[in-house]
């Protein structure tokens, strides 16, 4: 991977040096084999920190809205699942193209990191892809202003991809029967710490003021139990229906450990029943399902 | 009622807003009181936490106190404070306190005292100003200098206009940013006002509060009259929640307003990271 | 010294869990938290250390104040009723022992006394147990903490291949092992395992001296430009205590309420009037770190960070507190 890691330092080099743009926003190497955290890099003496390895899985799109009232132009490594997140960002109005310049890397794959911690640097090897990798429909981006040469996205696409997996889980929770269900999730939401990690870092979530940044509006209260965490829960996997790009993002960050994307895959499973297959960030000029109205959609309360 | 907690700091006592005064469109003064009198006897500076149960808690500065209540004045700019602005008198309220460290009276004692207010920011310097009234021999000349948008936005009308001359050496300026067709004081803003008045610092300490922006420039004027930065004394705001020191939220540096401030002189704000 | 056997530790723990609460770090869904012991749950007492923090038994995240009714005729306000329930707090690292020191700091000091806090500290019985092994993400010698040994707990234990020894500390500590003395076998000349050796090392020599001179330094906007924000490392935190009071109402009834709140989150220093003093997360993250590493030993004398290491864990973007140190350390004034 080095050749890819080596040409990204160079493009890198060479858009700050000549001023196309003011800063790059990549990955390094962080505290443990296993992260690969992203970096800012507005010195051009410094793209050496930039690193190309199976632990890039931070999707950087949502740092964009942190330089949205900048001048500057921001060049981004992306992914393809990462271009799905900058298409959404297109599509709200959030960003513009023209401010941002994409360089495009096929993706092979990124490894589980906190499985990789469990296991070990001697068993590294033996570290599994991450899970949202395993059922990766869009490995090569969709949106980019160049591609890396050299960049890959055949092992993912034959080795590992399996298809059938999105819904693994969804499916399992949709046997259960209601009660089961209820200790499923309470099981899992009674650690939920409110942290907002999945939300602040998620790229569907780009409301300039969240419902839950507002406890004084009463919407949802900020006491850490089992009702108002359900009811956080559901409004955010709400918010984001139609949105979520499945990075699977929320789910890496969640300090404790709950299964985040099942609630969002079900949303989506449930939207393409409904609405007809949509995949999101994928087409920029689709609209997205729930801020469209067609006089065929499907009325459930009638 | 259980003895071992109700000494707890953080639990209110109950008390009643026995009268409001509307000082203007958007201030009101509650005098509040409790089953046994006076909730607490604050000195000049010290803050309140007033609290309507079913809205909500905050911490204000105590404008004045009677014998048997405190006076509060109240700015409408919240879900809370709007709310105690629809009260009526009789209504419930929680109180706790008093907190803070209040101004440094020590200090200011046989010294002339300049006082600077805009807007709302009389109300914690009234309650210096009305406690230095009643010791009136352990001060020297006191100067009061206070300015607001308009004229219908002057707190403490009573005060302004009849109290305050009645107090021996004491001056005082209004001035109001923009008079209208009945106003025949002076118009413009305080810090100039300050400048055109041009107080000595001789054996003064100058007192001020108000919006940040006239906080700025006032601070800038006095400098230029030739006040040292022990001799002025302002006071802080910062979101409270506990008002003790443990909720971490009105921290400046490894000071809490709440307990440490919110008074504070120039020199010690100079020695302080600025993030207020 | 007393010694007990690992496989006999549940039944130490039911008989302790017979006057008092036992808290001892279970299982929850793939989380390690100090859980009140019901003889059922999944101990993971001395595998590495818990992802929860044990500041929970002393400071919950949700605790109701006192209660109100808000009605024409009188508005009245229920206290809570002091607590009695006796806590055994089982199994804590030297680190979190620490923390507790700290927190007794906040909560106890400076003038005013929280009530809510001093009567979970007093009623509750401390445990530690010595560390080993340490995780990569574990550096509590950079504080002078002993792995081997915690300061100011009530009991400390030791786990040797197949058992625990025990030491009473205080008083508190001997009167509890004595309920339950037939459980646990007197012994003499034991020795005791070896302490971890940590091998995250980090100076912190200076550190505070060296911020007292970088409240305004643009180290700050670099170093926060990858930080989502979130409030994990605060809510993982042994020592983070911040909190929040609000009212939760039910028609003419309520009750006050204090949970944990976050520097971390815009809302918390947000003022009325819209005015916020730390309005991004530079001036933010800032305050995080110079509470931990400035503010704290500025005001109570000592370090508030105690090299546990859960928010290196766990932080989703890898920002490193001894990254962080070493960083400061090298930044030109």
């Amino acid at each position: 991977m080095s050749s890819i890691q080596e040409q990204m330092r160079i493009r890198a080099r060479e858009l700050l040096t000549s001023g196309q743009v003011q800063m790059v926003i990549g990955w390094e190497k962080g505290s443990f084999w296993y992260l690969s955290p992203p970096v800012f890099i507005t010195d051009p003496a410094e793209v050496d920190r930039l690193i190309w390895d199976e632990f890039c899985t931070h999707n950087l799109a949502k740092y964009l809205l942190d330089y949205k009232l900048s001048e500057d132009k921001i060049a981004l490594f992306v992914k393809g699942c990462d271009t799905r997140g900058i298409n959404r960002l297109l599509q709200d109005n959030q960003i513009q193209r023209d401010k941002v310049y994409l360089i495009g890397i096929k993706c092979s794959g990124i490894k589980d990191g906190r499985q990789a911690q469990v296991l070990g640097e001697e068993r590294k090897g033996e570290v599994p892809l991450a899970y949202k990798c395993s059922y990766c429909t869009s490995p090569a981006p969709l949106v980019y202003d160049e591609l890396i040469e050299g960049t890959d996205d055949s092992k993912v696409k034959s080795e590992n991809f399996k298809g059938t997996g999105r819904y693994e889980l969804v499916e399992k929770i949709e046997a259960m029967t209601p009660d089961e269900r209820y200790a499923f999730w309470t099981g899992h939401y009674d650690r939920c710490l409110r942290c907002y990690a999945c939300r602040n870092i998620c790229p569907a979530c780009n409301c300039r003021e969240c419902i839950f940044d507002r406890s004084q509006s009463g919407w949802c209260g900020k006491q850490m139990n089992r009702s108002e965490n359900l009811y956080f829960a559901i409004t955010r996997a709400m918010h984001v229906a139609g949105r979520c790009i499945e990075c699977g993002e929320c789910e890496r960050a969640c300090p404790v450990g709950i299964p985040i994307m099942a609630l969002n895959q079900k949303i989506i499973k449930e939207i393409n029943d409904l609405f007809g297959e949509y995949e999101a960030g994928v087409d920029l000029e689709m609209k997205p399902p729930m801020v469209q109205y067609n006089s065929d959609d499907p009325d459930e309360f009638e | 009622m259980v003895d071992a907690v109700s000494s707890n700091p953080l639990v209110p006592e109950l008390g009643k807003i026995i009268k409001i005064i509307q000082e203007t469109p958007d201030v009101k003064t509650f005098h509040i009181t409790t089953d046994k009198g006076k909730p607490f006897t604050p000195m000049p500076g010290q803050l309140a936490m007033l609290s309507l149960l079913d809205v909500g808690e905050a911490m204000f500065s105590i404008t004045s106190q009677g014998p048997e209540y405190l006076e509060i004045a109240i700015k409408k700019v919240g879900t809370l404070t709007e709310a105690l602005h629809e009260a009526e008198e009789g209504q419930t309220v929680g109180i706790r306190g008093p907190y803070g460290n209040g101004f440094p009276l020590d200090m200011m004692k046989g010294k002339n005292l300049l006082f600077i207010a805009g807007g709302i920011g009389l109300a914690p310097v009234r309650s210096l100003i009305n406690y230095c009234a009643e010791h009136r021999e352990d001060y020297g000349n006191m100067w009061i200098i206070y300015g607001s948008r308009s004229p219908a936005d002057l707190c403490f009308k009573e005060d302004l206009t009849y109290n305050w001359f009645k107090v021996e050496n004491c001056r005082v300026n209004v001035t109001v940013d923009r008079g209208d067709e009945n106003w025949n004081g002076h118009e413009g803003f305080v810090p100039a006002y300050l400048e055109e008045l041009k107080p000595s610092p001789e054996n003064c300490v100058a007192v001020t509060c108000g919006p940040p922006i006239m906080i700025k420039f006032v601070l800038q004027s006095l400098e230029k009259l030739g006040f040292k930065d022990d001799q002025i004394v302002t006071t802080l705001e910062m979101r409270m929640k506990c008002g003790v020191g443990k909720c971490g939220r009105c921290n400046i540096g490894s000071h809490y307003v709440c307990l440490d401030g919110p008074v504070f002189t120039l020199e010690q704000l100079k020695k302080m990271p600025n993030e207020y | 010294m007393l010694k007990i056997k690992q496989t006999e530790m549940p039944q130490l723990l039911n008989a302790w869990a017979q006057k008092s609460r036992v808290f001892v770090p279970q299982d929850r869904g793939g989380v390690s938290a100090f859980l009140p012991w019901d003889g059922k749950g999944t101990l993971t007492l001395g595998k590495g250390n818990t992802l929860e923090p044990p500041k929970d038994i002393f400071f919950p995240r949700t605790e109701t104040m006192y209660r109100y009714q808000v009605a024409e005729a009188a508005t009245t306000l229920e206290t809570m009723p002091p607590q009695k329930e006796q806590h055994v707090l089982v199994g804590i690292r030297s680190c979190d022992a620490r923390s507790l020191e700290i927190m007794d700091d906040v909560f106890l000091t400076k003038g005013y006394e929280d009530e809510f806090y001093r009567q979970k500290r007093e009623n509750t019985v401390v445990i530690a147990l010595a560390c080993n092994e340490a995780l990569p993400t574990c550096f509590c010698t950079a504080f002078e903490i002993d792995p081997g040994r915690a300061e100011g707990v009530d009991v400390q234990m030791w786990m040797t291949s197949d058992s625990y020894l025990v030491e009473a500390i205080t008083d508190k500590g001997e009167e509890l092992l004595k309920q339950t003395s037939e459980l646990l076998t007197p012994v003499e000349n034991e020795t005791l395992p070896d302490a971890a050796k940590p091998t995250l090392k980090v100076d912190v020599e200076g550190i505070t001296e060296k911020l007292q001179q970088m409240f305004e330094h643009l180290y700050w906007a670099e170093v926060s430009r990858k930080c989502l924000g979130c409030g994990a490392c605060t809510y993982l935190c042994p020592t983070c205590h911040c909190f929040d009071i609000q009212s939760e109402n039910r028609g003419s009834s309520g009750f006050k309420f204090r949970c944990w709140d976050s520097c971390m989150f815009s809302e918390y220093t947000r003022m009325a009037g819209g005015h916020n003093p730390r309005p991004s997360k530079k001036e933010r993250m800032r305050n995080r770190f110079l509470h931990k590493l400035q503010y704290i030993p500025e005001r109570y004398g000592k370090y508030g960070c105690v090299g546990c290491g859960r928010c290196l864990d766990r932080c989703p973007v890898n920002v490193d507190i001894t990254r962080v140190i070493r960083e400061i350390k090298e930044v030109t004034l």
